[in-house]
């Protein structure tokens, strides 16, 4: 690489860099419902790693003596049919919910960046393959790719993070695939490529960053996406398996006894709403800051 | 036009064949795959007559091969677990999914424009931000757990509407009983489903709003409505038409869970029943049929697309 430092006056550049991120943090500033979402989120995970600690009840213990119990001092949110403290349940469930969303996004965004970003910085042969593949997978409902997998593969946890994952990475690659299209074109990449930057390097140093604000804004509403997508699989019994409790398949066994006792449905719904709500508000708090124009 | 249509179709095929591949080598390739799936309780020699008969002991290419002979002739093999044709269960289920989703489609659709269309006339007013609000609430709550809470108030407190099935017993099949069922769970479906179309509907009034055409017809001293319901509106539809390629796709996906919900013998819960019993020529069976109508509702809109924005046809 050329050295460029005589070219650039650095105080020029870290004073630009400073109002930057003053700019920036106007912006931020302007989203008070995105700020609120995040700070719902701190709170749940808060509530997720430390309230099992603090909460003397167990998830898993069933009290055949103690079922379908109300509130109580003992037990906060009641007992589930098996006699289980249901916010015991919510905690522990809540760190799974939470933790499989994240983990799927993860897995999402990474097959999605990684194909779209080839598909679209290489062109030619390579996207028509990726994008083919793409359109594949756009067409068959999530859902049932996401059934064909989980019943093939098993539903171990790991399993279910991949399958949710391989729910949305054909969306993830889409968008990164268009972006990088645009910023491919770009006179700085050229210049790069001409300075003797490597393939790998030009996508990663100096395409990516550019791509990084829309993959952040697909991040968060993909967290809210997974998460509703493993509640469902777990409502529906191929997701995560009891008595490993996780907030979709607290729901399972609720309808039996939403005579008896409705608002143990209600509990654990409340939650992933919340969740993904404020999963949403952020996301698109994000785009506006990322975005001012839109 | 002609080569146009007959490229999108090429495509569309294309795009079919590759799901078949796909999902037929995902199942028939796993560890926990159809031969796997054929032992519970069964002697060496009694398996072994099982994989011959479902034909498990050919090399996966050359079962790949019959099946996809098969699924050209409209024989989509038989169900392990029920040992009915797999195109007779999708047919008995079938048409029950279509009346489900085409109600959830039109609501979510008429609902969806009629909302955008408010907001985007209210453009940061109260108004915008309930719609916003309301659009959001369908992006984040999960369409089952509404579904429970609808049944717990709907069904259970109220006792307005029935809490499942497709039909009550000993009703006769009339329509009005129909119709009753049908509420609680497209109005659900619908309102998962209706974001999408707000958003685009909202974003396309705005932007057709700012066109010169449109300020032209203001200049012009005509009333607001004229301009939008004579000029904006016809433009803006455009981009709506394009979602509802989209909006089909998760309604397929919605449906199979909205299906579980309100006990709605539908083709989504065929696939949930066969991925319980692992039933794999069943769930092969209802993906394929599911892309198959995603592919041909796309073709469609893509069809509607080009007659209505003719700069498409020369991409």
């Amino acid at each position: 690489m050329i050295d460029a430092a005589p070219l650039v006056d650095r105080a020029a550049v870290s004073a630009e860099r400073r109002a930057r991120r003053a700019r920036l943090w106007r912006r931020v500033r302007r989203q008070p419902l995105g700020l609120a979402a995040l700070l719902v989120l701190v709170l749940l995970a808060l509530a997720v790693t430390l309230g099992p600690l603090l909460y003397p009840q167990q998830p898993n213990r069933t009290d055949a003596r103690n079922i379908l119990k109300a509130p109580s001092a003992e037990h906060v949110l009641g007992t589930d049919e098996l006699g289980r403290d249901v916010l015991a349940r919510i905690l522990a469930g809540g760190r799974v919910s939470l933790s499989v969303g994240l983990l799927a996004m993860v897995v999402g965004l990474t097959i999605g960046t990684v194909a779209g970003g080839l598909a679209g910085y290489f062109r030619g042969r390579v996207e028509v393959v990726i994008m083919r593949l793409v359109d594949v997978f756009m067409a068959i409902p999530n859902f049932f790719l996401i059934l064909v997998v989980v019943t093939a593969f098993g539903n171990h946890p790991v399993m279910v993070i991949v399958t949710v994952g391989i729910g949305f990475w054909a969306q993830m690659a889409r968008v990164v695939h268009a972006e990088f299209v645009k910023v491919r074109g770009y006179e700085f990449v050229e210049a790069a490529r001409a300075l003797g930057a490597t393939h790998p390097r030009t996508m990663l140093k100096h395409v990516l960053p550019q791509v990084a604000p829309q993959a952040i804004v697909l991040a968060s509403l993909g967290v809210g996406w997974a998460i509703l997508t493993e509640a469902g699989l777990s409502y529906l019994g191929l997701g995560i398996q009891p008595p490993l409790a996780s907030w979709g398949n607290m729901l399972q066994n609720a309808q039996s006894y939403l005579w008896l006792k409705p608002v143990l449905a209600i509990y654990p719904g409340l939650f992933i709403a919340v969740t993904v709500l404020a999963f949403n508000l952020l996301g698109n708090a994000l785009r506006d800051v990322f975005d001012p124009r839109g | 036009m002609t080569s146009f249509v007959l490229r999108r179709v090429g495509l569309g095929l294309i795009v079919l064949w590759l799901v078949s591949v796909v999902t037929f080598f995902l199942v028939h390739l796993a560890p926990g795959g159809p031969s796997a799936a054929v032992n519970f309780e069964a002697t060496a020699e009694q398996r072994e007559a099982l994989l011959e008969q479902f034909g498990l002991n050919d090399p996966v290419l050359v079962r790949y091969g019959k099946w996809l002979a098969g699924v050209v002739r409209g024989d989509l093999g038989v169900s392990y677990n029920q040992g009915l044709p797999v195109g007779l269960l999708l047919r008995q289920r079938l048409p029950n999914t279509l009346t489900l989703g085409l109600a959830a489609l039109v609501t979510a659709t008429v609902l969806g424009i009629l909302l955008g269309t408010v907001a985007a006339i209210h453009r940061n007013g109260w108004v915008d931000h309930a719609v916003s609000t309301i659009s959001t609430l369908g992006m984040s709550i999960p369409g089952f757990w509404l579904g429970i809470v609808a049944i717990i108030l709907f069904a259970v407190e109220l006792r307005w509407l029935p809490a499942s099935g497709i039909v009550s017993s000993g009703s006769g099949g009339a329509l009005l009983d129909r119709l009753r069922h049908l509420v609680l769970p497209a109005g659900v479906l619908a309102f998962t489903l209706m974001p999408n179309v707000v958003r685009v509907t909202r974003s396309a009034l705005l932007e057709v709003n700012r066109a010169d055409y449109v300020r032209t017809a203001r200049g012009k001293g005509l009333s607001p409505n004229r301009v939008l319901f004579k000029h904006a509106f016809k433009n803006a539809l455009v981009p709506v038409l394009a979602v509802l390629g989209l909006v089909t796709t998760a309604l397929f996906s919605g449906s199979v869970v909205i299906e579980s919900v309100f006990g709605w013998p539908g083709l989504g819960r065929l696939a949930i029943e066969a991925a319980n019993g692992r039933d794999y020529p069943v769930i092969l069976g209802a993906t394929l049929l599911a892309g198959a109508i995603v592919v041909v509702v796309n073709l469609a809109v893509d069809m509607l697309y080009a007659v209505v924005d003719p700069r498409i046809r020369h991409d």
